[in-house]
């Protein structure tokens, strides 16, 4: 294998692998902030700014493979 | 890499050279340094030229009953004031106006891009750069910093990232080594987050748009409907993705100043 094909493999690997860990974060988020709701409707305001926050967090892990597949891409491909 | 691939006929490859920065003034260099005026450089005079008349024109005459561009300059204010700032506390009250600006700057230059424009006029998004959503984190990472250092000095502020008080004598040097190396790497880690997270989410949004329509130009008109439905969809949750990117970014640097102005708390 080359390392054209070598290097876009890996970008599909690495952003496949990377949104496992995020994808199960989110998810247990959502489902943690739909239950603080749904048992305090009064503090959906300040669930809402902590759900959206940890939401960003987890989010960027995905987001660090995102630009590391960019590089792979166009840098080094 | 581009342009070879580019000319092995990926056309979705070709149009993502779209995403390439473009000069418009071609200035000499000085250096390593190219001081060219591109397209990003542009559309971002354009974008803090429109926030700056929005708040300019909404304060020029202020009436007691809201209209017009008073009432969005009010909503913004009000938002940022006591939502995003509402943490902050009376110690960060002078930076309610930095955290007014950096959200409305970023959600303006997050639409521009979104707003269809002739290709003449070379449109981009000054968010999809890594090096402006660099430097708008760099900013962040000073204010906070300077807060830090400056509130409580030297010693206390540097000692806050250290182990807390407690922990056994015996294990205290090992643990402020460690406890040192991480607090130091997490100040960095904090800018280059903000800017990656915002620099990738607008750039994923565009690259996934370009390869739809990509897909029309490689394997022909058929693909119009799906791909060309898709893309709206795509569009309007863009215009979502620009809001609360916008958002992360103000609360998250609340956050970071928040935590030099209460370090050691």
């Amino acid at each position: 294998m080359d390392v054209h094909a070598a290097a876009r493999l890996a970008a599909g690997i690495a952003m496949g692998f990377a949104t496992i860990g995020p994808g199960i974060g989110i998810g247990l988020l959502t489902s943690g902030a739909t239950q603080a709701i749904a048992r305090q409707p009064e503090a959906s305001g300040e669930v809402r700014t902590v759900f959206i926050i940890g939401l960003a967090l987890a989010e960027a892990l995905a987001l660090y493979a995102f630009v590391v597949a960019i590089i792979l891409m166009f840098v080094v491909a | 890499m581009l342009l070879e691939a580019g000319t092995q006929g990926s056309k979705i490859v070709e149009a993502m050279a779209e995403l390439n920065n473009k000069a418009v003034i071609h200035l000499p260099k000085v250096g390593p340094f190219d001081f060219s005026i591109t397209n990003t450089v542009l559309y971002m005079w354009l974008s803090a030229v429109i926030v700056f008349v929005l708040f300019f024109v909404a304060a020029k005459k202020m009436r007691k009953s809201p209209e017009g561009l008073q009432t969005t300059a009010e909503i913004l204010l009000n938002f940022a004031t006591g939502h995003l700032t509402g943490q902050i506390g009376e110690k960060g009250k002078k930076y309610y106006y930095l955290i007014l600006t950096l959200f409305s700057f970023i959600i303006v230059t997050n639409l521009i891009g979104l707003v269809p424009k002739p290709t003449q006029l070379l449109g981009t998004t000054p968010t999809a750069n890594i090096n402006v959503t660099f430097g708008l984190a760099i900013v962040v990472f000073a204010v906070t910093q300077y807060q830090g250092f400056k509130r409580h000095g030297f010693r206390k502020y540097v000692g806050s990232w250290l182990a807390p008080p407690g922990v056994p004598k015996a294990m205290k040097p090992a643990l402020n080594g460690i406890f040192f190396i991480v607090h130091f790497m997490g100040e960095f880690f904090k800018p280059l987050s903000l800017a990656v997270r915002l620099f990738g989410n607008i750039v994923a949004g565009h690259l996934i748009i370009l390869v739809m329509l990509g897909l029309i130009l490689q394997y022909g008109v058929a693909l119009i409907v799906p791909a060309g439905a898709f893309v709206i969809i795509m569009l309007l949750f863009e215009v979502f993705v620009a809001f609360i990117q916008a958002y992360i970014f103000s609360i998250l640097s609340v956050v970071y100043i928040e935590s030099a102005i209460y370090a050691g708390h």
